[in-house]
């Protein structure tokens, strides 16, 4: 029951998308028009792609390699957790003169390390969660039992930590993949997102275009839910 | 020029508020593609919601010295963010065009002197919009509205300032009645609003959604063609035309400026003189059914069926007040709208 409830405003949203005029007090559009599907482009889809996929493995990477240091020391989880409570604004006025220093603004890459940082934060607790419920002495049979230290972490390690980390992933990609402020403000403008083209059209009103942008935005996290959602059962 | 021996093409960069979809698809399709072929240029839209966005990222960069190789050549720009702009000086110039709009034009910017710091390009002017099929005739002045107002309470609303349309539209009662008199008029008709006046819509695009749903009887725009557009786009019902007080209602002009660490100044002068010329304000009022602003009207030009003659719209065209009175009318109305009971 839960699941069709979800799509509701997904069904919504599409009529939305393909009504051509949609006048009160008519229950369903009277005419129907592709103009809001034509005007939805492919370089925000990949630019969201590539960052929510390069910020994924990113935080990933950096997840597990502070999920040790956030369960043992306080100053680590203080400062993982800040990062994550800080709002984006705060964070990318702040920012913005550094990377500009850095000649890091306006560019690509710029923006793919900016979304790295609220990211990184809940990769780094999920991967610590499956961290504190591993066994650290199976690791340590394994190396009684001769496994080098890669084989350690590829057949006992990882598998153990392995719904931290695909949970997240989860939540690195849709974080980045959401993300507004630090995209206008690193991007410039430069880097044309999904949020920054839905954000325009919301603005003026076009609901129409802004329902068919919007639709494509909740491609990826439904398919990422599905997928998760897959995994566990 | 000195890149074309390296087979990239040459970048020119244009910060425009890109909410239009039409706006957008224009620019582009027509204008890249004829910015290229003419000029050898590559044309790269940086899009914004809001042009406040542009500017206070233009202060940031003058306060970390980023002088030069700056990520925009031209800014479409007008008002408050002009003066904004002009008073941090992170814009280029004089920039010198071939004056093709109305004198005026030139001179003030909301009442900031502009100086050859940007150059005219679009206009807009203020028109609220009714439904024919639910009356026959619309207040024409600010006097009958008001009597309206109050004979058909809940069916009025405008957006809360300092949203720009629903700005302008307090300003037409503080040009006709001065500061206080602008206000008490105001206050006046505040209990016979859309909700008893508690509330106000905070967008436009909300207004326009009320007034669809027949829940209020007017919708209201700084864009001449936006019933028209509206009507096109299939949001409102094709009995809806516009109109204007008879007293005149406010309008301004935008304009386009090269930010002070372009990357290519000339590149952006370039695209200005294309941007400007009057085959394309002409080929824009045409395509997009924006209003022609330049000096004379030509001929040819078809207009959308909401949509007001220019003559008409040019002999009741007000200018803006000075920037610093609207701002200051923009504060007293919410001490006295919204913060009052």
């Amino acid at each position: 029951m839960v699941r069709y409830v979800v799509w509701v405003p997904v069904v919504f949203l599409l009529v939305r998308s393909l009504a051509g005029r949609w006048l009160w007090p008519d229950v369903l559009p009277t005419e129907w028009s592709g103009r809001a599907w034509g005007a939805v482009r492919v370089e925000p889809v990949v630019n969201s792609l590539g960052l929510a996929v390069v910020a994924m493995v990113g935080a990933v990477l950096l997840g597990i390699a502070l999920a040790g240091a956030f369960r043992r020391s306080a100053g680590v989880r203080w400062a993982v957790l800040t990062v994550a409570l800080l709002p984006p604004l705060a964070m990318g006025v702040g920012l913005h003169g550094l990377f500009l220093r850095l000649g890091l603004t306006d560019s690509w890459w710029g923006v793919a390390l900016v979304h790295l940082l609220p990211a990184t934060p809940y990769a780094v607790m999920a991967v610590a969660g499956s961290l504190s419920r591993f066994d650290e002495d199976l690791a340590a049979q394994a190396r009684t039992l001769g496994a080098s230290g890669w084989q350690v972490w590829r057949y006992v390690k990882g598998p153990a930590l392995l719904p931290g980390i695909a949970t997240g992933a989860a939540f690195a990609f849709v974080i980045s993949w959401s993300q507004y402020v630090l995209t206008a403000l690193i991007g410039g403008g430069r880097v044309l997102t999904l949020p920054m083209a839905l954000v325009g059209y919301q603005r003026s009103g076009d609901e129409a275009v802004a329902a068919a942008v919007a639709l494509v935005f909740l491609g990826a996290p439904v398919m990422l839910s599905l997928w998760v959602e897959r995994g566990w059962e | 020029m000195l890149l074309a021996g390296c087979g990239k093409p040459h970048e020119v960069s244009f910060a425009m508020w890109a909410g239009d979809e039409a706006r957008n698809r224009y620019f582009e399709t027509t204008v890249r593609e004829q910015v290229r072929v003419k000029y050898g240029l590559e044309l790269r839209i940086v899009p914004y919601g809001h042009t406040g966005e542009v500017v206070s990222k233009l202060v940031t960069e003058k306060g970390a010295g980023k002088v030069s190789g700056g990520s925009v050549d031209v800014v479409w720009i007008n008002g408050e963010n002009f003066r904004a702009a002009k008073r941090a000086g992170v814009l280029w110039g004089p920039i010198v065009m071939p004056r093709l709009y109305p004198e005026a034009a030139y001179e003030k910017d909301f009442g900031t002197p502009i100086e050859g710091l940007e150059t005219p390009w679009q206009s807009a002017q203020f028109v609220m919009a009714w439904d024919t099929a639910r009356f026959a005739e619309p207040p024409r002045t600010l006097e009958e509205l008001k009597t309206w107002v109050k004979a058909h309470p809940g069916r009025f609303t405008y957006p809360a300032p300092p949203e720009f349309s629903g700005s302008v539209f307090t300003r037409h009662f503080l040009l006709a009645k001065g500061f206080a008199g602008g206000l008490a008029d105001l206050r006046e008709m505040k209990p016979y609003l859309w909700k008893k006046g508690e509330t106000y819509p905070g967008t436009v695009a909300e207004v326009d959604r009320l007034f669809a749903n027949n829940e209020i009887d007017f919708a209201m725009s700084y864009g001449p063609s936006f019933a028209s557009e509206r009507i096109a786009r299939g949001s409102f019902a094709k009995t809806v035309r516009t109109f204007v007080f008879e007293s005149g209602t406010i309008g301004n002009y935008n304009y386009l400026a090269v930010p002070f660490n372009a990357n290519d100044q000339e590149a952006g002068l370039t695209l200005i003189r294309d941007l400007t010329s009057f085959e394309r304000v002409f080929d824009m009022a045409k395509t997009l059914g924006n209003s022609f602003p330049q000096k004379g009207e030509p001929a040819g030009l078809e207009r959308g069926v909401a949509t007001l003659p220019l003559e008409v719209l040019r002999k009741h065209f007000l200018p803006e007040p000075d920037a610093d009175e609207l701002v200051k009318f923009e504060q007293a109305w919410r001490a006295e709208m919204l913060l009052k009971p």
